[in-house]
Protein backbone atom coordinates (compact mmCIF):
# COMPACT_ATOMS: atom_id res chain seq x y z
CA UNK A 1 0.00 0.00 0.00
CA UNK A 2 2.62 2.31 0.99
CA UNK A 3 4.83 1.59 -1.87
CA UNK A 4 2.03 1.75 -3.91
CA UNK A 5 1.26 5.51 -2.62
CA UNK A 6 5.12 6.22 -3.29
CA UNK A 7 4.74 5.06 -6.94
CA UNK A 8 2.14 7.39 -7.55
CA UNK A 9 3.53 10.24 -6.09
CA UNK A 10 6.59 9.69 -8.02
CA UNK A 11 4.27 9.25 -11.19
CA UNK A 12 2.28 12.41 -10.16
CA UNK A 13 5.71 14.63 -9.85
CA UNK A 14 7.74 13.30 -13.01
CA UNK A 15 4.04 14.19 -14.87
CA UNK A 16 4.23 17.69 -13.16
CA UNK A 17 7.85 18.07 -14.56
CA UNK A 18 7.08 17.27 -17.59
CA UNK A 19 5.50 20.83 -18.61
CA UNK A 20 8.48 22.62 -17.24
CA UNK A 21 10.91 20.08 -19.12
CA UNK A 22 8.83 20.88 -22.54
CA UNK A 23 8.64 24.84 -21.47
CA UNK A 24 12.41 25.14 -20.87
CA UNK A 25 12.91 23.36 -24.43
CA UNK A 26 11.11 26.21 -26.11
CA UNK A 27 13.82 28.25 -27.17
CA UNK A 28 15.50 25.57 -28.54
CA UNK A 29 14.49 25.23 -31.97
CA UNK A 30 17.37 23.24 -33.59
CA UNK A 31 16.56 20.47 -32.02
CA UNK A 32 12.93 20.15 -33.54
CA UNK A 33 11.01 17.21 -33.01
CA UNK A 34 11.77 13.60 -33.47
CA UNK A 35 10.26 11.85 -36.16
CA UNK A 36 7.33 10.04 -35.37
CA UNK A 37 7.19 6.70 -36.84
CA UNK A 38 3.80 6.71 -39.19
CA UNK A 39 0.93 5.18 -38.00
CA UNK A 40 0.68 2.80 -40.96
CA UNK A 41 4.35 1.17 -39.56
CA UNK A 42 2.44 0.31 -36.37
CA UNK A 43 -0.74 -0.96 -38.05
CA UNK A 44 1.31 -2.97 -40.42
CA UNK A 45 3.21 -4.56 -37.71
CA UNK A 46 0.18 -5.98 -36.18
CA UNK A 47 -1.43 -7.34 -39.20
CA UNK A 48 1.60 -9.37 -40.05
CA UNK A 49 1.91 -10.26 -36.66
CA UNK A 50 -1.64 -11.40 -36.76
CA UNK A 51 -0.85 -13.03 -40.28
CA UNK A 52 1.95 -14.77 -39.11
CA UNK A 53 0.58 -16.98 -36.47
CA UNK A 54 -2.44 -17.89 -38.60
CA UNK A 55 0.21 -19.12 -41.28
CA UNK A 56 1.44 -21.19 -38.31
CA UNK A 57 -1.96 -22.72 -36.87
CA UNK A 58 -2.28 -23.83 -40.42
CA UNK A 59 0.97 -25.41 -40.92
CA UNK A 60 0.23 -26.96 -37.62
CA UNK A 61 -3.05 -28.10 -38.44
CA UNK A 62 -1.95 -29.43 -42.07
CA UNK A 63 0.41 -31.56 -39.93
CA UNK A 64 -2.04 -32.88 -37.82
CA UNK A 65 -4.45 -33.40 -40.48
CA UNK A 66 -3.24 -34.27 -43.78
CA UNK A 67 -7.26 -34.85 -44.93
CA UNK A 68 -7.95 -31.47 -44.88
CA UNK A 69 -5.09 -30.72 -47.33
CA UNK A 70 -7.02 -29.47 -50.23
CA UNK A 71 -8.93 -26.66 -48.52
CA UNK A 72 -6.22 -25.86 -45.56
CA UNK A 73 -3.87 -25.48 -48.34
CA UNK A 74 -5.96 -22.98 -50.59
CA UNK A 75 -6.20 -20.79 -46.97
CA UNK A 76 -2.70 -20.78 -46.50
CA UNK A 77 -1.79 -19.76 -49.41
CA UNK A 78 -3.79 -16.47 -49.77
CA UNK A 79 -1.94 -15.83 -45.97
CA UNK A 80 1.07 -16.12 -47.18
CA UNK A 81 0.09 -13.81 -50.06
CA UNK A 82 -1.45 -11.32 -47.22
CA UNK A 83 2.19 -11.78 -45.65
CA UNK A 84 4.26 -10.98 -48.73
CA UNK A 85 2.04 -7.69 -49.27
CA UNK A 86 2.31 -6.49 -46.14
CA UNK A 87 5.79 -7.35 -45.82
CA UNK A 88 6.40 -4.89 -48.82
CA UNK A 89 4.31 -2.20 -47.68
CA UNK A 90 6.54 -1.56 -44.24
CA UNK A 91 9.25 0.76 -45.40
CA UNK A 92 12.28 1.60 -43.11
CA UNK A 93 13.41 -1.16 -41.03
CA UNK A 94 12.26 -4.34 -41.62
CA UNK A 95 10.18 -5.89 -38.50
CA UNK A 96 12.19 -8.28 -36.21
CA UNK A 97 10.87 -11.34 -37.32
CA UNK A 98 8.79 -12.48 -34.36
CA UNK A 99 8.22 -16.05 -33.52
CA UNK A 100 4.19 -16.99 -34.12
CA UNK A 101 2.73 -17.42 -30.93
CA UNK A 102 0.89 -20.88 -31.67
CA UNK A 103 0.30 -23.19 -28.49
CA UNK A 104 3.16 -26.12 -28.74
CA UNK A 105 0.15 -28.03 -27.40
CA UNK A 106 -2.18 -27.51 -30.33
CA UNK A 107 0.26 -28.40 -32.97
CA UNK A 108 0.03 -32.71 -32.05
CA UNK A 109 -3.52 -32.93 -31.61
CA UNK A 110 -5.47 -34.20 -34.37
CA UNK A 111 -8.13 -32.10 -32.91
CA UNK A 112 -6.63 -28.42 -34.63
CA UNK A 113 -10.37 -28.17 -35.50
CA UNK A 114 -12.09 -26.51 -39.02
CA UNK A 115 -13.84 -25.03 -35.82
CA UNK A 116 -10.81 -23.11 -34.53
CA UNK A 117 -9.41 -22.13 -37.40
CA UNK A 118 -12.90 -20.39 -38.69
CA UNK A 119 -13.07 -18.73 -35.26
CA UNK A 120 -9.53 -17.14 -35.23
CA UNK A 121 -10.00 -16.24 -38.95
CA UNK A 122 -12.84 -14.47 -37.79
CA UNK A 123 -11.19 -12.86 -34.89
CA UNK A 124 -8.54 -11.85 -37.36
CA UNK A 125 -10.62 -10.19 -39.69
CA UNK A 126 -12.59 -8.12 -36.78
CA UNK A 127 -9.31 -7.19 -35.38
CA UNK A 128 -8.09 -5.51 -38.89
CA UNK A 129 -11.26 -3.34 -39.18
CA UNK A 130 -10.60 -2.06 -35.57
CA UNK A 131 -7.33 -1.04 -37.32
CA UNK A 132 -8.68 1.16 -40.55
CA UNK A 133 -9.20 4.22 -38.19
CA UNK A 134 -5.66 5.50 -38.27
CA UNK A 135 -4.68 3.76 -41.55
CA UNK A 136 -3.71 5.72 -44.58
CA UNK A 137 -6.47 5.22 -47.77
CA UNK A 138 -4.61 2.63 -49.46
CA UNK A 139 -3.34 0.70 -46.39
CA UNK A 140 -6.88 0.66 -45.08
CA UNK A 141 -8.47 -0.56 -48.49
CA UNK A 142 -6.12 -3.38 -48.16
CA UNK A 143 -6.23 -4.20 -44.46
CA UNK A 144 -9.96 -4.18 -45.95
CA UNK A 145 -9.69 -6.54 -48.46
CA UNK A 146 -7.43 -8.78 -46.48
CA UNK A 147 -10.06 -9.09 -44.15
CA UNK A 148 -12.56 -9.98 -46.87
CA UNK A 149 -10.51 -12.32 -47.32
CA UNK A 150 -10.40 -13.67 -43.70
CA UNK A 151 -13.92 -13.50 -43.23
CA UNK A 152 -14.35 -15.75 -46.41
CA UNK A 153 -11.83 -18.28 -45.21
CA UNK A 154 -13.97 -18.53 -42.10
CA UNK A 155 -17.22 -19.33 -44.22
CA UNK A 156 -15.61 -21.64 -45.96
CA UNK A 157 -14.24 -23.53 -43.52
CA UNK A 158 -17.73 -23.91 -41.92
CA UNK A 159 -18.75 -24.74 -45.24
CA UNK A 160 -16.36 -28.04 -45.12
CA UNK A 161 -16.84 -28.60 -41.97
CA UNK A 162 -20.40 -28.97 -42.59
CA UNK A 163 -19.69 -31.15 -45.78
CA UNK A 164 -16.82 -33.44 -44.12
CA UNK B 1 -21.54 22.84 -46.32
CA UNK B 2 -20.37 21.30 -48.80
CA UNK B 3 -16.95 20.84 -49.72
CA UNK B 4 -14.53 18.43 -51.76
CA UNK B 5 -13.96 16.02 -48.84
CA UNK B 6 -18.53 15.91 -49.27
CA UNK B 7 -17.80 15.20 -52.53
CA UNK B 8 -16.17 12.05 -52.73
CA UNK B 9 -18.05 10.53 -50.11
CA UNK B 10 -20.72 10.88 -52.35
CA UNK B 11 -19.22 9.85 -54.92
CA UNK B 12 -18.20 6.28 -53.07
CA UNK B 13 -21.87 5.95 -52.22
CA UNK B 14 -22.62 6.26 -55.64
CA UNK B 15 -20.04 4.14 -56.95
CA UNK B 16 -21.81 1.43 -54.59
CA UNK B 17 -25.16 2.19 -55.40
CA UNK B 18 -24.16 1.35 -59.36
CA UNK B 19 -22.70 -1.86 -58.43
CA UNK B 20 -25.54 -3.01 -56.07
CA UNK B 21 -28.41 -1.93 -59.21
CA UNK B 22 -25.80 -3.82 -61.42
CA UNK B 23 -25.52 -6.72 -59.20
CA UNK B 24 -29.63 -6.44 -58.58
CA UNK B 25 -29.63 -6.71 -62.92
CA UNK B 26 -27.16 -9.68 -62.80
CA UNK B 27 -28.95 -11.84 -60.00
CA UNK B 28 -31.80 -11.28 -62.34
CA UNK B 29 -30.22 -12.96 -64.86
CA UNK B 30 -28.56 -15.61 -62.97
CA UNK B 31 -31.76 -16.49 -61.70
CA UNK B 32 -32.62 -17.84 -64.81
CA UNK B 33 -30.57 -20.26 -64.83
CA UNK B 34 -29.64 -21.81 -61.37
CA UNK B 35 -31.15 -25.30 -60.39
CA UNK B 36 -34.18 -25.11 -57.95
CA UNK B 37 -31.86 -25.32 -55.38
CA UNK B 38 -29.73 -22.64 -55.74
CA UNK B 39 -32.27 -20.15 -56.58
CA UNK B 40 -33.57 -19.49 -52.61
CA UNK B 41 -29.62 -18.27 -51.96
CA UNK B 42 -29.80 -16.09 -54.58
CA UNK B 43 -33.39 -14.35 -53.79
CA UNK B 44 -31.50 -14.03 -50.30
CA UNK B 45 -28.68 -12.54 -51.52
CA UNK B 46 -31.09 -10.69 -54.32
CA UNK B 47 -33.26 -8.86 -51.02
CA UNK B 48 -29.99 -8.15 -49.27
CA UNK B 49 -29.10 -6.18 -51.91
CA UNK B 50 -32.74 -4.33 -52.09
CA UNK B 51 -32.24 -3.68 -48.41
CA UNK B 52 -28.72 -2.46 -49.58
CA UNK B 53 -30.01 0.05 -52.16
CA UNK B 54 -32.52 0.97 -49.32
CA UNK B 55 -29.88 2.16 -47.19
CA UNK B 56 -27.77 4.06 -49.51
CA UNK B 57 -30.34 5.80 -50.96
CA UNK B 58 -30.85 7.21 -47.48
CA UNK B 59 -27.29 7.79 -46.59
CA UNK B 60 -27.16 9.80 -50.05
CA UNK B 61 -30.32 11.64 -49.20
CA UNK B 62 -29.27 12.73 -45.66
CA UNK B 63 -26.22 14.03 -47.44
CA UNK B 64 -28.57 16.06 -49.97
CA UNK B 65 -28.14 13.81 -53.32
CA UNK B 66 -30.89 12.13 -54.57
CA UNK B 67 -30.33 8.89 -55.85
CA UNK B 68 -30.37 8.22 -59.25
CA UNK B 69 -32.77 4.93 -60.85
CA UNK B 70 -31.78 1.68 -61.56
CA UNK B 71 -30.98 1.10 -65.14
CA UNK B 72 -32.92 -1.39 -67.05
CA UNK B 73 -30.11 -3.49 -67.81
CA UNK B 74 -26.55 -3.57 -67.28
CA UNK B 75 -23.54 -4.82 -69.35
CA UNK B 76 -22.62 -8.42 -68.06
CA UNK B 77 -19.02 -9.47 -67.89
CA UNK B 78 -19.61 -12.96 -69.71
CA UNK B 79 -22.43 -14.43 -71.38
CA UNK B 80 -24.52 -16.48 -69.11
CA UNK B 81 -26.51 -19.48 -70.69
CA UNK B 82 -26.40 -22.27 -68.00
CA UNK B 83 -26.36 -22.96 -64.54
CA UNK B 84 -22.30 -23.50 -64.42
CA UNK B 85 -21.97 -19.73 -65.96
CA UNK B 86 -25.33 -18.16 -63.76
CA UNK B 87 -22.87 -19.40 -60.46
CA UNK B 88 -19.71 -17.71 -61.63
CA UNK B 89 -21.92 -14.48 -62.74
CA UNK B 90 -23.23 -14.43 -58.72
CA UNK B 91 -19.49 -14.87 -57.69
CA UNK B 92 -17.82 -12.24 -60.28
CA UNK B 93 -20.95 -9.48 -59.32
CA UNK B 94 -19.67 -10.10 -54.89
CA UNK B 95 -16.73 -9.20 -55.84
CA UNK B 96 -17.48 -6.31 -58.01
CA UNK B 97 -19.57 -5.13 -54.90
CA UNK B 98 -16.67 -5.64 -52.65
CA UNK B 99 -14.57 -3.66 -54.76
CA UNK B 100 -17.24 -0.89 -54.45
CA UNK B 101 -17.25 -0.82 -50.73
CA UNK B 102 -13.55 -0.83 -50.79
CA UNK B 103 -14.20 2.66 -52.02
CA UNK B 104 -15.62 3.64 -49.33
CA UNK B 105 -13.06 2.39 -46.89
CA UNK B 106 -10.29 4.84 -48.48
CA UNK B 107 -12.59 7.92 -47.47
CA UNK B 108 -11.98 9.87 -44.33
CA UNK B 109 -15.11 8.88 -41.98
CA UNK B 110 -14.01 5.96 -39.62
CA UNK B 111 -17.41 5.05 -39.45
CA UNK B 112 -18.33 4.96 -42.78
CA UNK B 113 -14.38 3.16 -43.31
CA UNK B 114 -15.35 0.40 -41.06
CA UNK B 115 -19.12 -0.08 -42.36
CA UNK B 116 -17.58 -0.52 -45.84
CA UNK B 117 -15.09 -3.07 -44.81
CA UNK B 118 -17.81 -5.21 -42.79
CA UNK B 119 -19.68 -4.67 -46.45
CA UNK B 120 -17.12 -6.07 -48.54
CA UNK B 121 -16.75 -9.31 -46.20
CA UNK B 122 -20.33 -9.47 -46.53
CA UNK B 123 -19.80 -9.84 -50.36
CA UNK B 124 -16.43 -11.81 -50.19
CA UNK B 125 -18.46 -14.29 -47.63
CA UNK B 126 -21.29 -14.02 -50.35
CA UNK B 127 -19.13 -14.91 -53.15
CA UNK B 128 -17.74 -17.97 -51.51
CA UNK B 129 -21.00 -19.82 -51.33
CA UNK B 130 -21.26 -19.36 -55.09
CA UNK B 131 -17.78 -20.32 -56.17
CA UNK B 132 -16.61 -22.68 -53.25
CA UNK B 133 -13.09 -20.81 -53.03
CA UNK B 134 -11.63 -17.82 -51.74
CA UNK B 135 -9.36 -15.27 -53.09
CA UNK B 136 -6.91 -13.41 -50.92
CA UNK B 137 -7.67 -9.69 -52.41
CA UNK B 138 -11.69 -9.11 -52.66
CA UNK B 139 -12.00 -6.53 -54.39
CA UNK B 140 -8.82 -5.29 -55.29
CA UNK B 141 -6.83 -5.21 -59.08
CA UNK B 142 -3.89 -6.68 -59.28
CA UNK B 143 -2.35 -3.34 -59.80
CA UNK B 144 -4.05 -1.59 -56.32
CA UNK B 145 -2.19 -4.77 -54.61
CA UNK B 146 1.13 -4.15 -56.02
CA UNK B 147 4.20 -6.46 -56.83
CA UNK B 148 2.35 -9.59 -56.36
CA UNK B 149 4.55 -12.35 -54.93
CA UNK B 150 4.57 -15.35 -57.25
CA UNK B 151 1.62 -17.82 -56.76
CA UNK B 152 -1.18 -15.13 -55.25
CA UNK B 153 -3.43 -14.16 -57.88
CA UNK B 154 -5.56 -10.92 -57.18
CA UNK B 155 -9.52 -12.15 -58.32
CA UNK B 156 -9.09 -9.18 -61.25
CA UNK B 157 -12.74 -8.29 -59.92
CA UNK B 158 -11.55 -4.51 -61.43
CA UNK B 159 -12.75 -6.01 -65.06
CA UNK B 160 -14.86 -2.69 -66.50
CA UNK B 161 -16.85 -5.44 -67.90
CA UNK B 162 -19.86 -5.31 -65.24
CA UNK B 163 -19.96 -1.42 -65.50
CA UNK B 164 -23.32 -0.23 -66.63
Amino acid sequence: MRADLRRRSVLAAAGAAVPLLAAGCKGVGGLGTLPRPRPDVAVLRAAIGTEQALIARYRSALAASPGLKDTLDQVLDQHLAHLAVLRSRLVGPAATPRPARTSPAAAGQATVGLSALAAAEQAAAGALVSQLATASPSLAQLLASISASEASHAALLRMHRTAS
Amino acid sequence: MSGPADAVTRGALQSVLAAVDAASYGYGVAGAHLPAASRSAAQRDWAELQVARDGLVSMLASRGVPAPAARDAYQLPFPVHNAAAAVSLAGYLQNRLAAAYLGVVALDDPALRAWGARQAQACAVRATGWLDRTVAFPGLSARAVGPAPAGSAPDGSARPSASP
